[in-house]
């Protein structure tokens, strides 16, 4: 029997058929994120089934969850802190009041004439990332929807609507939020349990100046001095809304700065919704009256397991680095607690310090290793840190008339995390500490974290809020 | 007169062929990251992997090309 006209597949043309094929598959997956463009279908959507009973995301193998964060806490020697400065304590935030205190008056003045001039000047001389076109889209992010401690209270409660509230297992109230927060803009979501410890996570005075009392009344209230907490109120839900890495590239200037200012606007949108939210669920959701209140956000986010504390001295997350604002919102509903985590994160940090070399000011630490000692009385105690110096960091911000970011620009955790360099690198950091100072190298040898050039900005067609959540990693 | 030609033929080793596949798995990644990182618009970082998969695809071919005529 012949075999002539029956095709016979050889072992080389297997082998060629393969390569053939392995190459075709390498240039699609290659190409993708060129055909990830905002003109070219939806670059955001990338819908996952989330499997977890409390809804919690599947994250990387390299982010491991740890019973206790990577920095040493000493809850007794933690004290509530002030973020309205109290002139008679002398101690508080270092913004508003705090600042002139803090530097003196006749600096403080000369600092604000100086800002203005900048401010000005840049607008006079069409200085890049300074022009009206700048500080009008600055000035655009000013507008927020109000905030308040109990929210609009306009949602239709449960009792309203002649049913009882809601009831159901921590995990199902977990997913249901969870759900809920990242419809609502939030980036990532996480919750930390409010015991006698972590209270003191919650500002004795907000920023306005109203005290913050625990009480055992059964509903928030308010009056002209004080804000009454429920004991009741046991849930503390923590998420961040994402700042766009591509603009914070142009800081400091008031093109770089106005993602801040978004990425507050969008969380007022996100707290008065989460509040409307848990009110029509039958719970009570209290939050910050105004910005930057009601308690430390990043310290939740980190025993929530969001991030990790970093030489900035902020949270830095594994998904989007330091590129994030960190919110909390303190309720009765159930939920299923998180725990913190360990990336790898501070032990980079450790060795890093590009963010304390790229800081203008030297207002960050260059410690190897984070303390216990405090830099000045706008610090909180009680926590091992990489304290900075917030005097010299905020005499800069009005130097430059704006506030500044370089910091989290330059962060090697900074990244867009299309390439698959970002995600090995991140691997890597996590697993093998040892190559964080090589990957540091590699960080500025690839041009990674440059200032870039402001007029190019509006060039650019960036996703919506300049963000793009298809780089999510989990 | 010797009328008779031996062509040999050698066949590849499987170190060989586990060479090439590790060739083209680093192809298929250096070049997802020099069009990514045009996409995340780090010039840098595209042009350093973009010359870097230009020279491993010139020195594979060069290669190929030389182990093949012998």
């Amino acid at each position: 029997m012949s075999n002539q006209g029956k095709s016979k597949l050889t072992r080389r043309d297997f082998l060629r058929a393969m390569g053939l094929g392995l190459g075709a598959a390498a240039i699609g997956v290659a190409a993708k994120p060129l055909g990830n463009t905002p003109l070219n279908g939806n670059p955001s959507f990338e819908a996952r089934r989330l499997t977890d009973p409390a809804g919690r995301p599947q994250r990387p193998w390299w982010v491991k969850t740890v019973d206790k964060p990577t920095i040493e806490i000493d809850w007794d020697m933690m004290k509530r802190y002030n973020e309205g400065y109290k002139a008679e304590l002398g101690t508080g935030t270092v913004r508003g009041e705090g600042f002139k205190a803090y530097v003196g008056e006749e600096k403080d003045t000369e600092l604000n004439a100086k800002s203005a001039a900048v401010l000005k000047d840049g607008i006079l001389n069409n200085v890049p990332g300074y022009t009206l076109k700048d500080q009008a889209l600055n000035g655009a992010q000013g507008s927020r929807v109000p905030m308040s401690f109990v929210g609009p209270q306009k949602a239709k409660t449960p009792e309203e609507r002649g049913v009882p509230k809601w009831t159901g297992t921590p995990e199902e109230g977990s997913r249901f939020l969870r759900a809920a927060f990242r419809h609502m803009g939030a980036a990532t979501v996480g919750f930390v349990e409010l015991d006698e410890n972590t209270k003191k996570l919650i500002y004795s005075f907000d920023p306005d100046g109203k005290e913050l009392v625990f009480t055992d009344d059964p509903e928030p209230s308010e009056t002209e001095t004080t804000r009454f907490i429920p004991n009741t109120a046991k849930s503390v839900l923590v998420y961040t809304v994402q700042m766009s890495e591509e603009t914070m590239k142009r800081s400091p200037t008031p093109l770089g700065q106005q993602t801040t200012g978004l990425a507050y606007k969008r969380h007022t949108v996100i707290q008065a919704s989460m509040q409307e939210f848990l009110r029509g669920m039958g719970f009570m959701g209290m939050a910050s009256s105004n910005i930057n209140a009601f308690g430390i956000a990043p310290a939740f986010g980190v025993l929530a397991g969001l991030g990790e504390m970093s030489r900035l001295n902020r949270m830095i997350t594994p998904e989007f680095g330091p590129m994030v604002r960190c919110f909390i919102i303190l309720t009765d509903m159930p939920v299923a607690f998180d725990k913190p985590i360990d990336a790898g994160v501070m032990e980079f940090c450790k060795r890093c310090k590009k963010c304390a070399e790229a800081c203008a000011t030297g207002a960050l630490s260059f410690d190897d290793d984070p303390t216990w000692e405090i830099r000045g009385p706008w610090n909180n105690p009680g926590h091992k840190a990489y304290f900075e110096d917030s005097t010299k960091c905020m005499t800069y911000w009005r130097e430059v008339g704006t506030n500044c970011g370089i910091c989290f620009s330059v962060c090697p955790f900074a990244k867009k995390d299309k390439a698959w360099i970002h995600e090995w690198v991140k691997a890597t950091a996590s697993a093998a500490p040892v190559m964080d100072g090589f990957m540091r190298s590699m960080d500025d040898a690839f041009g990674y974290g440059a200032q870039k050039d402001c007029e190019e900005w509006w060039t650019l067609d960036l996703p919506e809020y300049g963000t793009d959540s298809s780089g999510m990693i989990w | 007169m010797n009328d008779k030609y031996v062509i040999e033929i050698k066949k590849r080793s499987w170190v060989e062929w586990l060479l090439w596949a590790g060739w083209l798995v680093a192809e298929i990644a250096i070049l997802q990251m020099a069009m990514a990182s045009g996409a995340e618009l780090e010039p840098r970082a595209a042009a350093i992997f973009w010359v870097t998969f230009f020279v491993l695809l010139i020195g594979g071919v060069i290669v190929w090309y030389m182990r093949r005529s012998k």
